[in-house]
């Protein structure tokens, strides 16, 4: 139990995150500081590409071939959105209920953690052939690897949240004889969502890179934002690999921006958010 | 400190014993300790840190097993007790759930075990928040609250499904001298007109001094009861009664006691 804790403390720690509460009249304070890096970075950008035109494509570049051709990118984004849903969501789902699982039946965390740590520390990129080899060029590999690459911090965060629960609201709800489901349905399952929700905060943007890679191994065969990056690199055609990665990018910002909204709407109880690494 | 009238209702505690720690370093927390709380009854615990009151709460919430003795609860075993929702406990930290407002914090009781709920005098919540004094908070989230209104709510939320026992481990130590003097009135007040066999925690003299019937003035090392010290001041009994000769006697009696246990003289 020490031991685990340990680990699980390491991946998840708690820090109250002070809330920044926006004083009147000084929001360009907010926005105005990331604004310059942007321009600025994107400046820099611009100038090295016009110097480098085989490096990196123009800003311009960029932006000409995603409108010139909106409805190929549009099928691409759509096809990489569907891995990632579909499979993130079947990780979230299996990492998280295996979690409640473990941390109801100790001993099972303590049968089955030490698999989970040797399928997470196997690099991906490794296992992704694999799966294209076994399940062939669809869907299914893809969903697999996205699968895979959330399952591990939604459960050690899960599992986290679901064993750090207030010990003297569980006295409380002891000597009232509740069940184990009353405990979860009034404790754990609420008092998990702080962690949950640090965990899908990690494992978003990291379903977006596993979808990515499983298209990378399965190029040319299947559609999708990954593919089309490495289809387009090896054309050596700068402008499409960089708008399909700025689409990449899009849609990891789109799912964590989702992500912070609902959690506002689900966790205003919490005072700090839970950072996980 | 021999007890007679078991089966009198309340709570009875027989021989307790409870050690922690591996076989070869064990220490023993609490060596047989005997007490009766009688329905109706109001006992304070008071003793030197670390000698083992919350431990014995535990052993009566059924929180903890003992290792020797028997603790019973209206001549039932403590297990019977929790199945059948007669234990109402107290946490030293108002452990109210922060995602639920005030009102489904003192019901939670009636949400789990809901075997138990029939033919149960189950109190009106919002009437029991109302005489707790938080009839505006109902609504409103415990991070809304004040520390003592929180600790109220606690209480509300133990006395809510009608228990025959009340477990307070120091409900009010977390609050601030002029804030605990107002909640310990208020409890007084509230179990004057609502007796439960209380067993109650405290570090403080004059509160146990004006909750209690007995007050039970424990020894460390191991923990054991040292002087069970009676508290003949009538009821119901306010805030005057600080300022009288036989509160001020027993005051130097029960701090006496202390002197005695703590100084191992
Ligand atoms: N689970 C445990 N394992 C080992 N030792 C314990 C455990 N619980 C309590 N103890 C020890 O038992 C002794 C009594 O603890 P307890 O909490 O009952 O004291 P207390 O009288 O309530 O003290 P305080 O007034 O500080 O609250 C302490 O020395 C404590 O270290
Ligand atoms: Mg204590």
């Amino acid at each position: 139990m020490s031991e685990n804790m340990t680990e699980t403390e390491a991946v998840a720690s708690v820090a109250a995150v002070a809330t920044k509460r926006r004083k009147p009249g000084l929001g360009w304070r907010i926005w105005l500081p990331p604004a310059i890096t942007f321009i600025v970075f994107g400046a820099l950008w611009q100038v090295t590409a016009i110097a480098n035109p085989y490096v990196i494509p123009t800003i311009d570049g960029i932006v000409m071939s995603l409108i010139d051709d909106p409805q190929m990118y549009g099928i691409n984004f759509l096809v990489t959105l569907q891995e990632v849903a579909i499979g993130a969501a079947a990780g979230i789902l299996a990492g998280f209920l295996i979690a409640v699982v473990m941390a109801e039946f100790e001993i099972l965390e303590r049968a089955v953690m030490p698999l989970f740590v040797v399928i997470m520390v196997t690099p991906i990129v490794a296992i992704a052939p694999a799966l294209v080899v076994a399940f062939g060029f669809g869907m299914m590999p893809k969903y697999i690897v996205t699968a895979l690459v959330v399952f591990f911090p939604m459960l050690v965060n899960s599992l986290a949240g679901l064993r750090e629960v207030d010990p003297k609201a569980l006295d409380v709800l002891r000597t009232l004889h509740a069940s184990r489901w009353e405990i979860f349905r009034e404790l754990r399952f609420p008092g998990s969502m702080p962690f949950v929700f640090a965990g899908l905060r990690v494992s978003l943007p990291l379903a977006v890179v596993g979808a990515a890679v499983a298209e990378f191994v399965a190029a040319g065969q299947q559609a999708g934002l990954g593919s089309l990056v490495t289809i387009s690199a090896a054309q050596a055609n700068l402008p499409v690999t960089w708008a399909s990665i700025v689409l990449l990018c899009v849609l990891g910002v789109l799912l964590v921006s989702l992500l912070s909204l609902v959690r506002k709407r689900a966790l205003w109880w919490s005072d700090g958010e839970v950072v996980s690494r | 400190m021999t007890e007679t009238n078991v089966h009198d209702g309340g709570v009875s505690i027989r021989g307790v014993g409870k050690s922690f720690g591996p076989t070869d370093a064990r220490t023993t927390v609490l060596q047989d300790v005997d007490l009766n709380i009688r329905m109706g009854e109001f006992v304070s615990v008071i003793g030197p840190s670390g000698c083992g009151k919350s431990t014995l709460l535990k052993v009566v919430a059924g929180l903890l097993d003992a290792d020797e003795g028997k603790v019973t609860i209206d001549g039932e075993s403590v297990t019977a007790a929790t199945r059948n929702k007669m234990i109402g406990l107290v946490p030293q930290a108002p452990a109210l759930l922060p995602w639920r407002t005030v009102l489904d914090n003192v019901t939670l009781p009636m949400r789990v075990n809901k075997g138990t709920n029939a033919g149960r005098a189950m109190r009106d919540a919002r009437e029991l928040l109302e005489s707790f004094g938080l009839g505006h908070a109902v609504d409103k989230y415990p991070s809304q609250l004040s520390g003592g209104m929180q600790q109220r709510a606690a209480i509300a939320r133990a006395f809510v499904f009608d228990p025959s026992v009340l477990l307070m481990d120091e409900p009010f130590s977390a609050l601030d001298e002029m804030n605990r003097d107002q909640q310990r009135m208020g409890l007084l007040e509230f179990w004057q007109s609502n007796r439960k066999a209380v067993m109650f925690v405290t570090h403080s003299v004059p509160e146990a001094i004006i909750l209690s019937d007995r007050i039970v003035v424990m020894a460390a090392h191991p923990g054991r009861i040292a002087e069970i010290i009676p508290v003949d001041l009538p009821r119901p009994r306010g805030e005057e009664l600080y300022a009288t000769d036989e509160f001020r006697d027993l005051e130097a009696r029960v701090r006496t006691s202390l002197r005695r246990v703590m100084g191992g003289l």
